[in-house]
């Protein structure tokens, strides 16, 4: 069987569209982002309990009394667990997509319900659409929009595009043929029998999927996190990757707070534009159904509810003026407000050395602006020019498949900690383990597996392919891919348990300040030497900004100073990460100059 | 005066409809066509309808009746053959003119009623006026006309099915009325509902007709349900129309075994009429005493009835009052009986004798009394 080139073609394939169609894509991007932000800026502007307030009064026009009075409580809820913010970013990523994917979906429906070949033909479109992992057109779809909230959106509408489609078209087919047959049969135009018959019989189900469009939006929230998505989904991606299950739970909890709010609104929506719905409304409120927890605003009532809520809210809006930054004195403002686009992945290093980075950027008067991603969307994204520079790549070892591959487009700045070291680890309760070859022969003991990573890292690869293979430990173990989340996750588990585990680690890393861990050492000298930590920026970089280019190549920061600074940064908690780097800037008076020097 | 005339037409359904005409003309069977996945479901059909008429299209379900309904307002474009409405060819009219003629000359009543449910039932008697644009007042006004025809004012404000059956397809015929379209089409509209209902909807469907005098097709699958409305019948079977006539010619003429194993069962004493069965008067003074006496259109279910009261011949009378015929009760018996000839005499050893009378005013012997006595 010869090897089908499928995935060359592919590459070769998404190359030449963004080489050829770069500026279609780029008029998308620019019509999704600058819908997203509109949404975003509307949404964010009143004070998070007045918006609770506005969106339960429209729960209650919807559904009543219950339903307001929850809707206000949940809301509340995300505000008091601070994810108002994250959860604002995530309504408008969800509405924008399901927006989005209506416009496209409904008509498409339409016209399959009509057409049995073009239904056939989008059938299995369809399902590839709906069944391809999210992931896999996700970072080739940073290549053609960038990072951000923009591949989030299209990812989000690929994956909900189907049910969309699928259940217009079926609401249209269900509809009694008798009827069609009826309204033509009276001489009414194709078109018109759509909009006077169809199409209102086809509501109820229309708005249904509507309502699964918005419900696998949200799904994918926590996806689209990764890559730059922000929102509710970085704050959940963020909490798996450092095993925070209480900020897990929050976001988590968030989530569904907002996927319910929004599924009970759409049902209700869905039943009052429809005429059968309304009818089955009017039915259903009987002369003594008027009890308090049943009532429902007149239509009226509640547009006044709303507009006075939201004039408040915009006049509070105005009034407040936002957060002012506190004003950057002549003589440091080098950057004079030109943006910088700093990356990081949600590592504890990366955290701290990135908001160190906005700080001092912004004290030297840029507007930096700091997104999270996951590794592979961070390399992507630089590489195409999308994000500035970012500081967390461990080099030459773990990053090193992304290195390789994209290190045409990217510039090395050089390492600012070092050197690190990788590590197999155990518990220190593990007795009689203390370096690698102590591992031999006793594969028993730990279920002959070493929790593994990321499959992509290098840190895996030099497992496998050396350091077994030094100490003659393969076959006798298995390395699991996964996580880092997940290998912690393990980790902690085993822990709890008093089980022997070996995991794959690196220092600095928090978990040893966290466990009581020993981390086998290395005679052979197969792990090579560490890693240092670098600065990557996107090629050209040095050219628009040689200042700050000078001051990354410059930075460096010794052990007490990173320990100190995560240290400073984990208690600010999350949320907060550029107070707990202000404290510790604070406490190191000259640092900000010695770092960032204006002359 | 012909509304609607049908030429030749044939519908078949399948890959290669042209092709299924051409082997039907050629002589092959439904059956063949059917082997190789073609359904004929109209074949050959000719017919004329007259102005004011109720032409009754009637076969057992599958018969085509449905299909040969839709060519006559272009819905199912025949395959073959042509309709012509007013002398107009509908096959050759443009999507835009045939959409004209469907909202202002031919309208349809259905089977199940086909209101929509997502209008009131005002709304449903003006939708024809609304696809012709009819402004909103006036289209109210005509609409609450139609349903006051159809026995429905007051209801226009309800939906469609807080409505009984009978009074849901009053609806739907309100709906054709209103659009002042002067031919209806109605396909097997009275058979969803209950027997009593449906009587009251044929009674009132001829009574309507006697003031309004549309021109219908009506489509049915019940023999007596074609007898009573029916001007004139078409018998269909397997796509073909195999007889066209009255009534009564289809019930004393049957064209085949078909159609005489069809009306079989038929009641007929509620299809023939006096008209039909009465002899010329033997005698002068026939209608001189002052018996009770019939027309010509009673059915002979009344005759009977008549019949059994009056001590000779019941005479028939027609509008001026003049006697145009006897109807004696041997002949009563043989109309009702599908009888032809004369009386045979017996043949056995005694010959019965006529039971004697009872005495006219009369009365036969209450049973209760002979009981108590
Ligand atoms: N759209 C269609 N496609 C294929 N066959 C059809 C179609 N419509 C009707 N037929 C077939 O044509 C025949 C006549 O159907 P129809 O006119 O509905 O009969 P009836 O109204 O007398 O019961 C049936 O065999 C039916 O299956
Ligand atoms: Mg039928």
């Amino acid at each position: 069987m010869p090897r089908l080139p499928l995935g060359d073609w592919t590459d070769s394939a998404v190359t030449y569209l963004r080489d050829h169609f770069g500026p279609l894509f780029d008029v998308i991007s620019a019509v999704v982002s600058g819908m997203y932000d509109g949404l975003d800026a509307v949404l964010q502007a009143p004070a998070p309990l007045l918006l609770a307030g506005i969106l339960a009064v429209l729960a209650l026009w919807l559904r009543g009394l219950t339903a307001g009075v929850l809707a206000f409580a949940g809301l509340a809820v995300v505000v008091s667990v601070q994810q108002w913010d994250e959860a604002m970013d995530t309504l408008s990523l969800v509405l924008v997509a399901t927006v989005i994917t209506i416009v496209l979906a409904v008509p498409l429906g339409i016209w399959s319900a009509r057409n049995r070949t073009v239904s056939a033909a989008l059938r299995p479109v369809l399902d590839f659409m709906q069944t391809m992992p999210a992931f896999v057109y996700l970072i080739p779809g940073i290549f053609f929009f960038g990072v951000g909230q923009v591949p989030g959106i299209i990812a989000t509408i690929v994956f909900s595009l189907p049910p969309g489609v699928r259940m217009t078209e079926l609401g249209i087919r269900q509809v009694d043929e008798e009827l069609v047959e009826a309204a033509e049969a009276f001489g009414t135009a194709p078109r018109s029998t759509l909009l006077r018959v169809q199409l209102p019989l086809a509501l109820p189900t229309i708005m249904a999927g509507v309502n699964q469009v918005i419900m696998l939006a949200l799904s994918m929230v926590v996806i689209s996190g990764m890559v730059g998505g922000g929102g509710l989904g970085a704050s959940v991606f963020t909490a798996i990757s450092q095993v925070d299950i209480g900020l897990g739970f929050e976001a988590g909890l968030s989530v569904v707070i907002l996927a319910m709010y929004l599924d009970r609104v759409t049902g209700a929506l869905g039943t009052r534009v429809s005429p059968l719905g309304r009818r089955a409304m009017a039915a259903a409120a009987s002369p003594r159904g008027t009890r308090l927890w049943k009532y429902r605003p007149q239509t009226s009532v509640a547009v006044v509810g709303i507009v006075a809520l939201a004039l408040t809210a915009g006049g509070m809006g105005v009034l407040g003026g936002g957060d002012e930054k506190a004003a950057v004195p002549e003589a440091d403002d080098v950057g004079k407000g030109r943006q910088v686009d700093i990356g990081y992945i949600p590592w504890d290093e990366g955290i701290a050395s990135t908001y160190l980075w906005k700080e001092l950027l912004e004290r030297r008067g840029y507007e930096p602006k700091v997104t999270q991603y996951d590794v592979g969307a961070l390399y992507t994204g630089m590489s195409a020019g999308r994000v500035d520079f970012e500081t967390d790549s461990w080099l030459p070892v773990t990053h090193r498949s992304y290195w390789e591959k994209y290190k045409n487009e990217l510039d090395d700045y050089g390492s600012w900690y070092g050197p690190t070291s990788l590590e197999l680890t155990v518990p220190s309760y593990v007795k009689g383990i203390d370096s690698l070859a102590d591992l031999k022969g006793k594969g028993k003991q730990f279920g002959g597996r070493i929790i593994g990573i990321e499959p992509g890292a290098g840190m895996m690869k030099m497992l496998n392919d050396t350091v077994l293979k030094k100490y003659g430990l393969e076959g006798e173990y298995q390395v699991t891919t996964g996580s880092t989340a997940s290998m912690l996750a393990q980790l902690d588990r085993s822990m709890k348990a008093k089980e022997p585990v070996v995991v794959t680690l690196w220092s600095p890393h928090w978990a040893y300040s966290e466990h009581s861990l020993k981390k086998l050492k290395d005679p052979l000298g197969a792990w090579g030497k560490g890693d240092g930590i670098h600065t990557l920026a996107r090629n050209g970089f040095a050219g628009d900004e040689p200042k700050v280019a000078k001051w990354l190549r410059d930075f460096r920061l010794s052990e007490k100073e990173l320990t100190g600074l995560e240290g400073a940064v984990h208690k600010a908690g999350q949320g907060h990460e550029q107070d707990g780097v202000r404290d510790w800037l604070d406490a190191h008076p000259g640092l900000t100059d010695r770092l960032a020097p204006v002359g | 005066m012909y509304r609607l005339q049908a030429e030749h037409l044939y519908k078949v359904f399948g890959a290669d409809p042209e092709d299924g005409v051409r082997r039907l003309e050629a002589g092959a069977g439904r059956d063949e066509l059917r082997e190789s996945g073609t359904t004929a479901a109209v074949i050959d059909a000719s017919f004329d309808v007259r102005e004011g008429e109720i032409f009754v299209v009637m076969g057992l379900s599958g018969s085509g009746k449905s299909t040969l309904l839709r060519t006559l307002n272009g819905l199912n474009p025949p395959t073959a053959g042509r309709v012509l409405f007013d002398g107009r060819d509908l096959t050759a009219l443009s999507p835009r003119e045939l959409r004209r003629v469907r909202s202002h000359g031919i309208s349809m009543v259905f089977q199940h009623f086909a209101l929509f449910p997502h209008r009131s039932v005002l709304q449903n008697a003006a939708y024809g006026l609304e696809v012709q644009g009819v402004g909103r007042r006036e289209r109210e006004e005509r609409a609450t006309r139609a349903l006051e025809l159809t026995g429905l004012s007051g209801w226009g404000d309800s939906w469609p099915d807080e409505l009984s059956g009978g009074m849901q397809q009053r609806v739907g015929l309100a709906r054709a009325l209103a659009t002042d379209a002067d031919v209806l089409l109605m396909d097997e509209s009275f058979s969803a509902l209950d027997p009593l209902i449906r009587r009251d909807m044929q009674d009132q469907l001829l009574e309507l007709q006697r003031s309004l005098k549309k021109t219908i097709v009506f489509i049915t699958h019940d023999l007596n349900e074609a007898m009573r409305l029916g001007d004139r019948v078409a018998v269909m079977r397997d796509g073909r129309i195999v007889q066209i006539g009255t009534p009564e010619d289809i019930l004393l003429r049957p064209a085949d075994d078909y159609v005489s194993s069809f009306v079989h069962d038929v009641d007929r004493s509620r299809v023939l009429t006096a008209g039909t069965v009465m002899e010329p008067p033997r005698r002068p003074d026939a209608g001189d005493c002052r018996c009770e006496t019939v027309a010509p259109r009673t059915p002979l279910a009344d005759v009977l009835q008549v019949s059994a009261r009056v001590p000779h011949p019941v005479a028939v009378r027609d509008q001026a009052g003049e006697v145009v015929g006897v109807i004696a009760k041997e002949r009563l018996l043989a109309a009702l009986g599908d009888h032809d000839g004369p009386v045979t005499p017996c043949t056995g050893d005694t010959a019965h004798a006529a039971p004697p009378a009872a005495a006219p005013g009369v009365p036969a012997q209450p049973r209760k009394e002979a009981a108590s006595a």
